[in-house]
């Protein structure tokens, strides 16, 4: 069985998704966390390139102008996320984010 | 003097005026609000005496005026107002009646601190109730409909401070909800099938021959028409509203309003609109509604007659002898005499309202004691208060010929004699025709006879005229107004069904039961005076025991405890939450896992919602029910630690369940 | 490709940024000086100042079927939704001038009305694209406000839990949306709907529509998505809760229900029977079920008045949701209508919660207790908001549900999932009533547990958004068509 360019590029960004996806579930460290959630992220973007060049060759470059896009949305969220870390890191002197359950119910 | 059709909105809105003026104006303006209130009703009683006469001009003819409430899409909502001699009746009562009870209220809540609160909430109920009448869209009398028991909330929780008055408030808003909730379903059906909620819109209203027409030949489950579906629905409104059985349980808690509101609320007015509601769509209820309507009537009539036997509570007392009336109203409603019922309904909201402000006028004359035991002797102390409850007795006792209750009693044993259906309504109404004469005798013996009991008893003296005066007024219509609807010219009853000519008969034709039930009263008086009346002078002490007590000790003691409906209802409801927790408890032993587990408690809900539904049917376990729901609750909130990577990891299981879901749905 | 009808279009964004950064530049250059409530003040008013200029622009904008080769569209959808999302946030706005004490006030409205921008644009987005970044740009801009109050801890944290929760659900619907892409091979909603109009459905199709719903039930507040709702109510400034719970609701429904019913409309499936089908009806009857269930029954078991809202508000979700499904046949009115008087109320209800505070303390339910003493206008407004929540007619809760409840009930009657809802939906509305009448006595009837506790003085921008909202719900209760005319 042989597996055409755009299959293979689905298959690895689906994985790549689900990496991220288990990084964020299981990484006790809220930095982590936002990495696997950024790596959910370029899964996509992968998915973005790769159906624009296996696709219909006159189609404009929808895909990699949306990619384009969501890596700037990528960044001012990782810069959102990092000040969020901070802000907590200054209550409890860590950046566990199981200590972080004050709120619950 | 006449008053169309189009300016019908003015009689429920210079009420709601004064309410409003009530709520804004400040704490220390208790004249002007109370003056505001009283105007504003006097002058819908003037609105009410011109749309009377000009409903009367034309009895058979249903005067509407109609509008475009919104649009959406297709669907169009109209409103309108209705003006027929129904509508004029009732509203004439309402607002006379209210004003009576408004001014001994002065007297009254003199003392009270949210004096001008009690008097826009007063003024907020007058106003609602007239709306409900006034209405001529199901949809329209709904609102009014839930407004009015928003505000017989506010004023039973009046004295929000007793925790037994709070519990009351919150009892009676509850236990009519459930019937609401069958007339909202009702009403959603009724849109559904009929396409319009108007009752009369020149051949296109829900009460017009089209409709009826349609609705009556449409069948749904069990071979029920839609029409006898509907009319079910609605009557379950009527049924929570009216203190029907079973959902008369709110209404003698309902007493730990203020005397006036027991009058004025649950005794003339709100507790009418349920029998006011079906005497309105009376052209809907086919005969299979008619005969679960009279059989409830019947039952009703009877069980608060015999409940009312052993209390001694003045109020309560008072309080079942309306469950008993409602439900004879409700029998004459079902045995196709909705002219009886209205005629009933008009000459008990004056002798109730009548015997209402007289206890209030006891009440407040015994400094607060509303024990009967402890009573006594009043009838020499405060003369103008007891001649004036004796004839309220009287004219709810039916004592012939000369009082109101008589004749509107007798005009419903009539129709429920006619009737083809079952003879069972016609013989509890017998039967209560003599209980209702035994209790009353007992309660105005031991009220008014006799020794004083009590410090208090003995220490009454009359109240001041601003009481008084109602009390008189009252008494002169709980007599005159039986001679509207006698059968020998029974005009009332003639105008409410469209008919300009009256067509009386003779007094002796069924003259056998009019002399039965005269005998039955009789006997009725004479019992209650052999047991109670006879022995008074010799009583001094509050604490004789009862003579039923002593002669059947265990029947008093389950009648005192008014049946125990309230107990049934909790032990009911206590065994079923047993067997569905214990049920639920089973359940989530044996399953496994993060997502089985919300499964179990979605089942648990779902069970909780069943046992809801039950529950509030059956009321007195109220406050389980809200605890087992609570923990229901709580249960789900201890389950969310707070951990933000449970919640990301829900999330991830949403995903897929919901994938699953998906995939699935798509395969199938 | 016409760039001055661009920007014609996107008048109310650029007023609101514009806004935004004359709030920063003049607290900067002449606050420095200044007292922080002259601060606050002045950033108030530039910031209600660009709302009002958004307002007509949005008016000035009008309609037009697509802009800019179809990336935005003025429809009344657009319209009406992105003057309700200005109202709420000039609301919020007002009653940040006067319930908040912030240490960077400016900042405070300049994230406020970049949040607003967000919004408007998710009114107006008709491509995968543009809805993504003002998705995002509101998102982000809602984290920040909701960990604004660096002095409190459960600040940080709500935003902490509300951050990484948005960011994955943003992660699926990026995912979803390139799924879409690869299928329909165009990210614009008019030939997504056309391609899939062709195509039917595929598992492939299914994956991409249950991630779109992920981010639709994150961003509604839906069961299972709804856990960061009750952290972030909590946890959050009030004032960044009621932004949160009232127009960035208006905003996400208002995007959604384009992107499923013009977008993936060819792909809803039906829930008129019993009869299963494939689709994303069926899904979003399911979201809206355990909605239903759960928010009514949690909330029974809160003791924070904030929580108890955010349950809530998750009750209210199952209904908005159940307005989507009836969205294909009876039109947006119904959703809109209560999308938009649940805002209001929500709005009014935090009102009271942040003037309450301001006085004091406001977290358990019972330190509303005798408020009818401390402050009747009070009282009476968070009456008129929870009863309007509750649906009592005559306010706009009541008209709001009958609508949405009628459409339903009318999409086959009781014969699917749909007038099955509906009925839970009426049935549980009799739950619902119970918390807040626990709500409203402790308000109205309960004496204050301190009876020497002093009024709440209200202040007067905070009065104006009480007696504003509780009016307008009286209203619009009384004349819906007012609104749902619009449509």
């Amino acid at each position: 069985m042989t597996l055409d360019p755009l299959q293979l590029c689905l298959l690895f960004s689906s994985a790549l998704f689900c990496v991220g996806l288990v990084g964020a579930l299981a990484r006790s460290s809220t930095i982590l966390v936002l990495l696997g959630v950024e790596l959910m992220l370029n899964a996509a973007n992968i998915n973005f390139i790769a159906f624009w060049r296996y696709g219909p060759p006159t189609a404009p470059a929808t895909g990699v102008m949306f990619v384009i896009f969501s890596i700037a949305v990528a960044a001012a969220e990782a810069a959102v996320g990092l000040a969020l870390i901070i802000a907590v890191y200054r209550h409890q002197k860590n950046i566990r984010l199981q200590e972080a359950s004050r709120l619950k119910g | 003097m006449s008053l169309s059709a189009q300016f019908l909105w003015l009689i429920p809105a210079l009420p709601l005026l004064a309410a409003a003026l009530g709520a804004f104006a400040p704490r220390g303006a208790r004249t002007l609000v109370a003056g505001a209130a009283i105007g504003a009703l006097a002058l819908s009683f003037f609105l009410s005496c011109a749309a009377l006469s000009t409903a009367l001009a034309n009895p058979a003819a249903h005067l509407t005026h109609n509008f475009t409430w919104f649009e959406l899409g297709n669907d169009t909502v109209r409103l309108g107002w209705l003006l027929d001699p129904l509508t004029a009746f009732m509203c004439t009562m309402v607002t006379f009646v209210g004003t009576l009870i408004f001014i001994f209220s002065l007297g009254y809540m003199k003392a009270d601190e949210n004096f001008k609160q009690f008097f826009c909430f007063l003024s907020l109920f007058a106003a609602a109730m007239l709306g409900l009448l006034v209405a001529n869209s199901l949809l329209l009398l709904f609102v009014c409909w839930e407004l009015v028991g928003l505000a017989s909330y506010l004023l039973i929780g009046f004295w929000f401070h007793k925790p037994s008055a709070a519990a009351a408030a919150k009892k009676a808003f509850i236990t009519t909800r459930i019937g609401d909730l069958g007339f909202l379903l009702g009403l959603l059906w009724l849109y559904d099938s009929a396409g319009s909620l108007l009752l009369y819109d020149h051949g296109h209203g829900v009460l017009e021959a089209t409709a009826l027409g349609a609705l009556g030949s449409a069948a749904t489950v069990g071979g029920l028409t839609v029409a006898s579906a509907i009319g079910l629905l609605l009557f379950c409104g009527a049924v929570g509203k009216s203190g029907q059985f079973p959902l008369h349980v709110w209404l003698p808690d309902a007493m730990e309003g203020p005397t006036p509101v027991s009058a004025l609320i649950h005794a003339a007015t709100m507790v009418a609109a349920g029998v006011f509601l079906m005497a309105r769509v009376y052209p809907l209820l086919t005969a299979d509604v008619r005969q679960v309507i009279a059989l409830i009537g019947a039952l009703t009539a009877l069980l608060g007659a015999v409940i009312a036997v052993a209390q001694s509570d003045l109020k309560r007392i008072l309080a079942f002898s309306t469950v008993s009336q409602l439900g004879y109203m409700m029998l004459a409603i079902g045995v196709g005499a909705p002219g009886a019922a209205v005629f009933h309904l008009l000459t008990h909201a004056f002798f109730k309202a009548l015997l209402f402000l007289g206890a209030g006028s006891v009440i407040h004359a015994a400094h607060h004691e509303q024990d009967i035991r402890q009573l006594g002797g009043l009838s020499t102390k405060m003369k103008l208060t007891f001649a004036t409850f004796a004839i309220g007795t009287m004219a709810l006792v039916g004592v012939p010929l000369v009082f109101s209750g008589f004749w509107s009693k007798e005009a419903i044993l009539h129709a429920a004699h006619a009737t083809s259906g079952s003879p069972f309504p016609f013989y509890a109404a017998l039967i209560g025709v003599a209980l209702t004469a035994f209790y009353n005798t007992r309660l105005i013996s031991e009220t008014f006879f006799g020794h004083g009991r009590s410090h208090a008893a003995q220490h009454a003296h009359e109240n001041s005229a601003v009481m008084t005066t109602p009390l008189v007024i009252l008494a002169f219509f709980a007599i005159v107004l039986g001679f509207l609807g006698t059968p020998a010219y029974p005009w009332l009853q003639a105008r409410l069904n469209g008919e300009t000519a009256v067509h009386g008969h003779s007094l002796l034709d069924g003259a056998g039961l009019m002399v039965l039930s005269i005998v039955l009263v009789a006997a009725g008086i004479g019992a209650g005076w052999w047991l109670y009346g006879r022995k008074l002078r010799l009583r001094i002490k509050a604490s004789a025991p009862d003579p039923l007590a002593t002669a059947a000790p265990r029947a008093h003691a389950w009648v005192v405890a008014r049946l125990q409906f309230d107990e049934l209802y909790a032990a009911t409801v206590g065994v079923l939450n047993t067997f569905l927790a214990t049920a639920a408890d089973g359940f989530d032993r044996y399953v496994w896992g993060g997502i089985v587990h919300f499964l179990a408690l979605l089942g648990e809900f779902c069970g909780t919602v069943n046992r809801e539904a039950d529950e509030q049917g059956l009321n007195a376990g109220f406050d389980a029910t809200s605890e087992k729901l609570r923990g229901t609750g709580q249960a789900y909130s201890r389950a969310q630690t707070g951990d933000a990577h449970g919640y990301l990891r829900l999330l991830a299981v949403g995903f897929v369940v919901l994938a699953l879901v998906a995939i699935l749905g798509g395969v199938a | 490709m016409n760039y001055l009808e661009l920007l014609r279009a996107l008048l109310p964004e650029t007023a609101l940024v514009v806004g935004a950064l004359l709030a920063l530049t003049f607290d900067l250059s002449f606050g420095v000086r200044q007292s922080r409530e002259t601060r606050l003040h002045a950033a108030v008013i530039i910031g209600t100042l660009a709302v009002v200029a958004a307002m007509f622009g949005a008016l000035s904008a009008g309609v037009a079927d697509a802009v800019f080769g179809g990336v935005l569209v003025l429809d009344e959808l657009t319209l009406a939704s992105r003057l309700g999302v200005l109202m709420l946030a000039w609301l919020t706005l007002t009653l940040t001038g006067g319930t908040a004490r912030l240490r960077h006030p400016a900042e405070f409205v300049a994230i406020v009305l970049f949040a607003t921008a967000g919004f408007t644009l998710m009114a107006a987005a008709q491509q995968l694209l543009v809805a993504f970044l003002a998705l995002e740009l509101a998102s982000l801009s809602l984290y920040i406000l909701a960990g604004f109050d660096k002095s409190r801890p459960e600040s940080a944290e709500a935003a902490l839990k509300y951050f990484l929760f948005g960011g994955m659900s943003a992660a699926f619907l990026l995912f979803g949306f390139s799924l879409i892409y690869g299928l329909t091979g165009s990210i614009e909603l008019p030939q997504i709907a056309h391609q899939l109009a062709r195509q039917g459905q595929s598992p492939l199709l299914s994956l991409a529509l249950v991630m779109v719903l992920v981010a639709f039930g994150f961003k509604a507040a839906a069961a299972p998505f709804h856990l960061w709702a009750p952290d972030v109510y909590e946890g959050a400034p009030v004032v960044s809760s009621a932004l949160i719970a009232s127009a960035s609701k208006l905003a996400g429904f208002t995007l959604f229900v384009r992107l499923l019913w013009p977008g993936f409309g060819p792909a809803a499936g039906s829930v008129a029977t019993a009869a299963g089908s494939p689709g994303w009806l069926p899904l979003v009857a399911c979201l809206s079920a355990a909605s239903l269930l759960l928010g009514n029954f949690a909330a029974l078991a809160q003791s924070n008045v904030r929580r108890l809202l955010a349950y809530s508000a998750i009750a209210h979700a199952g209904v908005m949701l159940l307005g989507v499904i009836v969205a294909g046949d009876a039109g947006l009115g119904p959703l809109f209508y209560y999308v938009f008087t649940y805002g209001l109320a929500t709005i009014g209800a935090f009102a009271v919660i942040a003037v309450v505070e301001r006085a004091g303390c406001c977290q358990k339910i019972t330190d509303l207790a005798g408020l009818h003493r401390r402050s009747p206008l009070l009282a009476g407004c968070f009456a008129v908001y929870l009863l309007s929540l509750a649906g009592i007619p005559p306010l706009a809760g009541f008209f709001g549900k009958f609508t949405v409840f009628a459409a339903a009930l009318n999409l086959g009657g009781l014969a699917g999932p749909a007038g099955w809802l509906a009925l839970l939906a009426i049935a549980l509305s009799a739950v619902a009533l119970y918390y807040y009448l626990v709500m409203l006595k402790q308000a109205l009837v309960v004496a204050p547990a301190d009876p020497a506790s002093a009024p709440v003085p209200v202040p007067a921008d905070a009065a104006i958004v009480l007696v504003f909202t509780a009016l307008l719900l009286v209203l619009l209760g009384l004349f819906p068509s007012v609104v749902l005319r619009i449509f």
